[in-house]
């Protein structure tokens, strides 16, 4: 684990890599933001996707990036974890200097959790192997005690009745609340949602957002990457709103969204609405 | 056509050959098959990784290899290797020639594999990658425990015809010459019809061999339903009731 010099990441706590904080108690104000991000860009060949972005998440908040697509803000959300490399610009997550040439990404990694369009559950495995794979491999939980940990997790979620399901027989909307539990199991101090109710059928999208909206009250901080303007308004603290691989808008979720300052904005937000 | 019914299955012929066919002759077809497949799905899988590496000087050694074994005769892989090995003076297994067609066999088998493996791996969705190592497991472990386990499953039926192939190529050794408790099913069938110059011996040797090979498909085609099943569906009364979303906050 990279540590920037001077910066006690967790001072009230023994072991801050492997902590289980409640997610009900949130980060104390003083600490340094959850996630800093600047001036990120990224090409792919000539193609400009990420065009200097910067942001910082305080602990504790709900982060909405909204935008069209090929915005970029899906590339945006998957820099946040190293699964895109950025071409320039630095990203910060807790302690970790993503951006560090020396990071141990795997280990920054089983602190940010990240939830697919797709759910991307591992499909030969159960619900309850699919929570508790990571923790016996990466965090090297012996099985009992991670498949305690796993259907607590399941139970949460209300999927204790699933744990022995396959993907395969599982609805979208179970799979989706899965892939969730499989990141709170590995108690993330951040989680990123990745467009994660695009693919499911509408009737299934309220069971997500119902996880996703508990889980923003419970203080956990989230950068959630979102066509659901409702779930925007509601649960979000920030909005920010992409256009061509830059931040248009940056502000207070409703004010921004009650109120669009831009054109640019507004055009969207009729059009998503 | 007497002559051709008795030339194919002269039944004296067949059941003074069988004692040796069943208790040699399988044994050592099996043998050679057998640990030619664990060799050949073993360094499948290996160089299925290799050849999937984003590094150029990593797969390009694979590749060839992968290239020369699925290029070369069967005959003469064996041949080089049975015959030329210890003419070269390398004896890893001494006289006997069952070790260098396990050997030979075995090599063209991981060519095979290897091509087969990689497909199987290709076709897992991308996205298992990235959810793997989103949640902090290595390249190589996420590989471990996610893609290649899909992966091999995607390719079961696929392996059954290489299992078959190695199972006949087996018989290739005959080329290497076999003493005394070392034949197998094509080795004791052919020097049984040189000797009487009837073909009833080879005909029980490819039932022998067929005795094998069609189980062998079955049992494969069970593993791979049984691995796609896991477990059964429940009813779908479940999917109707009303879930808390998170039952403590």
């Amino acid at each position: 684990m990279t540590t920037m010099p001077g910066r006690p990441a967790f001072p009230d706590e023994p072991f801050p890599t492997d902590r289980l904080r409640p997610t009900s108690r949130p980060a104390p104000a003083h600490f340094s933001p959850a996630i800093s991000v600047r001036d990120l860009r990224k090409s792919y060949g000539r193609t400009e996707v990420l065009r200097g972005v910067t942001f910082d998440v305080t602990p504790s908040e709900v982060l909405c990036v909204l935008g069209p697509s090929g915005s970029g803000k899906s590339t945006m959300l998957k820099c946040l974890n190293l699964l895109e490399k950025p071409t320039a610009g630095s990203i910060v997550v807790g302690d970790v200097t993503l951006t560090d040439p020396d990071v141990d990404i795997d280990a920054a990694r089983t602190r940010i959790g990240m939830v697919f369009q797709h759910f991307n559950l591992f499909g030969h495995l159960t619900a309850l192997d699919n929570v508790t794979l990571a923790l016996r491999h990466v965090k090297r939980i012996p099985k009992a005690e991670a498949e305690q940990i796993g259907r607590a997790q399941l139970e949460r979620l209300g999927l204790g009745q699933l744990a022995g399901h396959r993907p395969a027989n599982l609805s979208g909307g179970q799979q989706q609340r899965v892939a969730i539990a499989r990141s709170l199991a590995m108690r993330p101090e951040v989680m990123l949602f990745d467009e994660a109710t695009s693919a499911l059928d509408p009737e299934l999208v309220k069971e997500v957002l119902a996880v996703m909206r508990e889980l923003a009250g419970s203080g956990m901080t989230m950068v959630v990457v979102t066509h659901e303007i409702g779930f925007a308004r509601e649960a979000a603290d920030r909005v920010i709103f992409m256009d061509e691989g830059l931040i248009a808008e940056d502000g207070e979720a409703r004010a921004l969204l009650d109120d669009p300052p831009s054109a640019r904005f507004r055009e969207f937000l009729a059009q998503v609405l | 056509m007497h002559d051709f019914f008795h030339t194919f299955f002269d039944w004296s012929e067949i059941a003074g050959v069988l004692p040796s066919l069943l208790g040699e002759g399988l044994r050592n077809t099996l043998l050679i098959a057998v640990l030619a497949i664990l060799f050949g799905l073993s360094g499948g899988m290996l160089l299925a990784v290799l050849l999937l590496s984003r590094k150029r000087l990593v797969r390009l050694p694979a590749r060839i290899y992968v290239d020369v074994f699925r290029g070369l005769p069967a005959i003469v892989t064996v041949s080089l290797i049975g015959l030329g090995l210890p003419a070269a003076g390398i004896r890893p297994f001494g006289r006997s020639p069952l070790g260098y067609a396990v050997v030979a066999v075995g090599l063209i088998s991981a060519a095979y594999c290897a091509e087969i493996f990689r497909a199987g791996i290709q076709a897992v969705p991308a996205g298992q990658m990235q959810a793997g190592r989103s949640l902090g497991m290595s390249y190589l472990k996420t590989m471990r425990l996610v893609i290649v386990p899909q992966g091999v499953r995607n390719v079961l039926p696929a392996l059954t015809g290489q299992f078959i192939v190695d199972v006949k190529e087996s018989s290739l050794v005959y080329l290497l010459g076999l003493g005394a408790g070392q034949r197998e099913l094509y080795f004791i069938a052919q020097e049984r019809q040189a000797a009487s110059y009837n073909a009833s011996a080879l005909v029980a040797a490819g039932l022998c061999y067929l005795a094998i090979t069609i189980p062998l498909t079955y049992l494969v085609n069970w593993l791979d339903r049984r691995m796609r099943e896991g477990r059964p569906v429940r009813s779908g009364a479940e999917d109707l009731r009303p879930e808390p979303a998170l039952a403590e906050g």
